[in-house]
């Protein structure tokens, strides 16, 4: 796009900038005080105002075995359901995507309810469900609600991937004799891994931070969320901003990773 | 697999639907239609056992049909057979919950403190939703659509810097403004509480300026404290709702062709008129996009209300949250949740139509 | 005339503790003879103390607790679930109540604080007690109208009193209350007074009645409790009507719209429960209705803040002991109630949590700890505090029920 040669084009340009990185820096407020405030040393059980620096949360971020306890029981939630929503996911997206066939356009529609429906109705009806069948509410049923709105998530996501899939692919891989199982696993399979890799990332972060919808169906199990949530009229300590911040940095890393990855890929495939 | 074959599977519409077609959808229907039915206790006893022994049946079939059927059969079979496992959990998981929600609305509780609701197709809940929370309702949207405006008039301007003006730096911005989304949602919230607070740098920075009774007469502050207000609420709500509206906004922002942008300036200069006429409509699918995804879940949010918020500012979230969790009155809470996804659907609808008309001139 | 003095300890609470945790030890002696008097139970083989109190928060998170998910104890541990801030705990060299109580019976005891309100722990564990299942605390410490509506429910079993002699030393006027009336199903855990607790920083002034929560210059800056009795029973005083005699809920309406309209008009902050300590330390709340133990715990920690009886009245109220039916730790239960009644060691409970002790000859024992803190009206009510506070009237169920739904509409959620 060719840049305005005018002065009050330019003011205007360089204006429209400033108020962006305004909105990125906006962005950015919460997160630099997370980080910020890991290193407080808070006078009393609340880590809101800041009195001194200090390296002590991040010597011993599990100190509070409650904290990490709840923080290790999302971690094993988030990982279960990931790995089933990726699973089911990922074969809704492949059947969207490689086959044409009736009902696509419904189907398209019905996966899509459930990430416009808000999740406080998502929670609510779930918890009756499990009411209605005198199942007490806890880790299964957590794992299940997860996997509900994973599933959704990770077909959309990794079908909107994969639309540019050469399946023709395939038909060549036959041609030369290979399997239709061959064919999948050693062609196709890779080549979608990416997407699918990304798609379980994004839900594995939407699974450890989710709090409306555990709300309504941990019964007394404590995860990440719940717990930060419960204990907040009595404390808020700075191992919370401990465990957040080390769930961000692994997410980026994990993303810069996928990004150096993907960015090889494309060079090397000029 | 012959060529003429790979011609066939090519062909992007079917005109006729093959006899397989039919029977792999309508299996995948019946199926989904049969869990949900035994998930919502439409059936019970030995129903339910004969619907799953239906259910069952039906995968058999299907298996039987593709593996006697040859290649083709299995083609067509195949993607009723890959959507099975996920369509079936979001049958049971996602359909029957509510369905039994919408029974659990039409029921009364027996007694006070009784734990089952009994369903007699009762209308009562309906009505005290209207009744009683009115205005936990009228707040909930009117939050909720602030929120989406300030979230347009953020994002947008910085959707289309990172379109037009990223260059290589696009995918990190990107990726910049997605990272906040990995932090816990609530301590988000809760760092706004801290740098909110009266004690805190905001409020200091507002009162050293001496600006504190032009917020105060713009009613965002409220006697020298900016947080347990409405703006406090509302400014939680598009914070974290805003990667929700940029991102959408830059995917159509970026689909469309610089050329087209080119030519428009040549047309229309000033470069303000190039935008409206252009880029603009153009982008519009992204921010109807962005608006569903921003607007929806905001408006059944309790959480910022909770932290940011003060007794005058609960949203309709934060009641049906009492009335499940605390009063323990669920079908009161069902009742009110359906009138939310019904005021939302009305409100979408009225929104894509809108739209629509918009596109038309 | 008003009530505002704080006890001043002579010396601070933690050396105050280290001196007074000898006596406590001296007189377990005679608590664990009784006790091991007590029927045969196989609790007292096990030793060892548990990690009964967490100095910052219970062994359970709070806010969800052990009271939400259905089953009995494993049986050999006693699951005591109670309020924050309601009992003396181990640190700077003193024992905690707990760990004595485990050290001489060699009870192992799980204790949380997992109530924040009455009516969200009622909540959390209505579904499993309304179909007939048990929850994991074996006891649990209700306020008297709560425990009274569990007691009408049968959710409840009566206490092992025939294990508990020291129950004899229960407060004359605490014998067979309202909602007890057999006094078979509750006993006691403290008692105490809501009132007015403010931040002298923040407000600027002394308060001294309910009034001055309405005063326009603290709008945005009051907190007011959830707890219906409490909120409404200050503000029914300062409207000159006796909480203790009320019947009908025309009789409040008045004090009810006089909240709405507070609320309204935007004076109230927050509605809290038992979380309004730490806005208050801050100054986020100028002044709140509070109760008197905690707030007067806190002022030992921050001068600044103040607890008052207001003048137009204030409440008097009593928390208890209750085991929800199909608890099975009865006799463990029995030896924990039995250690807490003797009067040497609820008077170690006392000095700490400064409420008021159901249980006689609890001031002597504290003049011996604290002569200062024995004269403490708020900790020992005489007669002309004692005039000036009111308890709430035992509700019928369907007043109770107009009584529910006209707070909750107004506190907003």
């Amino acid at each position: 796009m060719s840049a305005p040669t005018s002065g009050r084009g330019q003011i205007a340009r360089w204006g429209l900038n400033v108020y962006a990185a305004l909105g990125l820096i906006y962005l950015f407020v919460p997160i630099a005080w997370i980080i910020w405030f890991s290193f407080n040393q808070p006078a009393g059980r609340y880590n809101i105002v800041w009195q001194r620096f200090t390296l002590d949360n991040w010597s011993d971020p599990f100190a509070n075995s409650d904290l990490t306890g709840a923080f290790v029981e999302s971690l094993k939630i988030a990982a279960i359901s990931t790995s089933i929503a990726t699973v089911l996911g990922s074969l809704i997206a492949v059947a969207l995507s490689r086959y044409s066939f009736r009902g696509a356009s419904g189907l398209n529609l019905f996966l899509v309810l459930p990430l416009t429906t808000p999740e406080i109705v998502l929670g609510s009806s779930l918890a009756t469900l499990f009411f209605d069948w005198d199942v007490s509410r806890g880790f299964t049923t957590v794992i299940i609600a997860h996997v509900m709105f994973q599933v959704s998530f990770v077909a959309l996501t990794v079908r909107a991937r994969v639309r540019g899939f050469d399946w023709t692919l395939e038909l060549a891989a036959q041609d030369l004799g290979a399997t239709p199982m061959r064919t999948f696993w050693k062609i196709t399979f890779p080549l979608i891994l990416p997407g699918i890799l990304a798609a379980a990332l994004l839900s594995f972060a939407l699974s450890i931070d989710d709090f409306i919808i555990t709300l309504f169906n941990a019964g007394s199990l404590s995860t990440f969320p719940l717990y930060i949530n419960g204990s907040f009229r009595v404390q808020f300590p700075p191992q919370a901003n401990v465990l957040a911040t080390m769930v961000l940095v692994a997410s980026v890393g994990l993303l810069m990773v996928g990004v150096v990855r993907s960015s090889r890929r494309n060079a090397s495939d000029r | 697999m012959s060529a003429a074959d790979a011609e066939h599977d090519r062909e992007p519409a079917r005109a006729s639907t093959h006899r397989d077609e039919l029977v792999g959808l309508v299996a995948l229907i019946a199926a989904g239609v049969l869990i949900a039915a035994v998930g919502m206790r439409l059936l019970t006893g030995p129903l339910a056992t004969l619907a799953v022994a239906g259910l069952l049946a039906i995968v058999a079939t299907l298996v039987v049909m593709a593996i006697a059927g040859g290649p083709q059969a299995r083609r067509r079979l195949a993607p009723y057979g890959l959507l099975k496992p996920g369509i079936l959990w979001l049958a049971l998981f996602y359909l029957a919950p509510l369905f039994t929600l919408a029974r659990e609305s039409l029921s009364t509780l027996p007694s006070r403190f009784a734990v089952q609701a009994e369903f007699d197709w009762s209308i009562g809940n309906y009505t005290q939703a209207f009744r009683d929370f009115g205005p936990q309702f009228t707040r909930g949207f009117a939050y909720a659509a602030a929120a989406t405006v300030l979230c347009i008039a953020i994002g947008y301007p910085l959707a289309y810097v990172i379109a037009f003006r990223g260059g290589r730096w696009r995918n990190l911005l990107l990726g910049l403004v997605v990272l906040p989304f990995f932090t816990s949602y609530l301590i988000r919230t809760i760092a706004w509480s801290s740098l909110l607070a009266d004690s805190g740098p905001i409020v200091g920075a507002i009162d050293g300026l001496r600006l504190t009774s032009v917020f105060e007469a713009l009613q965002i502050m409220d006697n020298d404290r900016l947080i347990n207000t409405p703006a406090a609420v509302i400014g939680g709500l598009t914070y974290n709702f805003l990667p929700f509206m940029i991102l959408p906004i830059y995917v159509s922002l970026e689909k469309i062709n610089p050329a087209l942008v080119e030519a428009a300036k040549d047309l229309y200069s000033p470069a303000p008129s190039a935008f409206r006429r252009i880029v603009l409509p153009l982008s519009l699918p992204g921010v109807f996009a962005g608006t569903l995804l921003t607007f929806i879940p905001a408006a059944g949010d309790f959480i910022n209300a909770e932290y940011l918020g003060n007794p005058n500012t609960t949203m309709i979230g934060n009641s049906i949250q009492d009335q499940f969790l605390v009063q323990n009155d669920r079908p009161l809470a069902a009742a009110m949740s359906f009138v939310l996804m019904a005021v939302i659907t009305v409100a979408v609808f009225v929104y894509t139509k809108f739209l629509g008309t918009e596109e038309l001139s | 005339m008003t009530s505002s003095d704080r006890p001043r300890p002579p010396f601070d609470r933690r050396q105050f503790l280290r001196r007074s945790s000898a006596f406590g030890a001296a007189g377990l002696s005679l608590p664990a003879l009784l006790a091991a008097c007590g029927g045969d139970d196989d609790e007292g083989a096990s030793t060892g103390a548990t990690g009964g109190t967490d100095e910052t928060t219970g062994a359970t998170s709070p806010g969800t607790g052990g009271a939400s998910s259905p089953g009995g104890t494993g049986g050999d541990e006693l699951f005591f679930e109670n309020w924050p801030e309601y009992i003396d705990l181990t640190e700077d060299g003193a024992t905690g109540t707990v760990d004595r109580f485990t050290e001489a019976t060699g009870v192992a005891m799980r204790y949380t604080d997992a109530f924040n309100d009455n009516v969200e722990y009622f909540a959390l564990i209505q579904p499993a007690l309304g179909s007939g299942e048990t929850i994991e605390p074996d006891i649990i410490a209700p306020t008297s109208w709560l425990a009274g509506r569990l007691i009408t429910l049968g959710w409840v079993d009566k206490l092992p009193l025939d294990q508990v002699p020291n129950a004899a030393n229960l407060r004359p006027d605490l014998q067979q209350p309202a909602w007890d009336p057999t006094g078979e199903y509750s006993l006691p855990w403290q008692t105490g007074l809501t009132g007015i607790a403010y931040n002298l920083d923040a407000t600027g002034r002394e308060l001294t009645r309910t009034e001055d929560l309405f005063d326009p210059a603290f709008r945005g800056k009051i907190g007011m409790l959830t707890e219906m009795r409490d909120t409404i029973g200050l503000i029914l005083q300062h409207l000159g009507v006796d909480p203790s005699t009320i019947t009908s809920f025309d009789e409040a309406a008045e004090a009810f719209e006089m909240l709405a309209q507070a609320k309204a008009d935007g004076q109230i902050r927050a509605f809290t429960g038992n979380d309004y300590l730490d806005d208050l330390s801050t100054g986020n709340f100028a002044a709140c209705i509070g109760w008197s133990g905690d707030v007067v715990q806190l002022a030992l920690e921050n001068p600044a803040v103040r607890f008052i009886i207001p003048e137009e009245g204030g409440n008097s109220w009593a928390d208890t002991m209750v085991m929800p039916k199909g608890a099975d730790s009865r006799d463990a239960a029995a030896e924990w109630m039995n250690f807490v009644y003797d009067p040497v060691q609820a008077a170690q409970i006392t000095a700490y949590v400064q409420f008021v002790s159901p249980v006689a000859g609890v001031r002597e024992e504290v003049a011996k700890l604290d002569p200062e803190l024995a004269e403490s009206p708020l900790l020992f009510p005489d007669e002309e505090m004692l005039s000036n506070v009111k308890g709430f009237a035992n509700l019928g169920e369907d007043v109770e029920a107009e009584f529910d739904a006209a707070f909750s509409d107004i506190i907003g959620a």
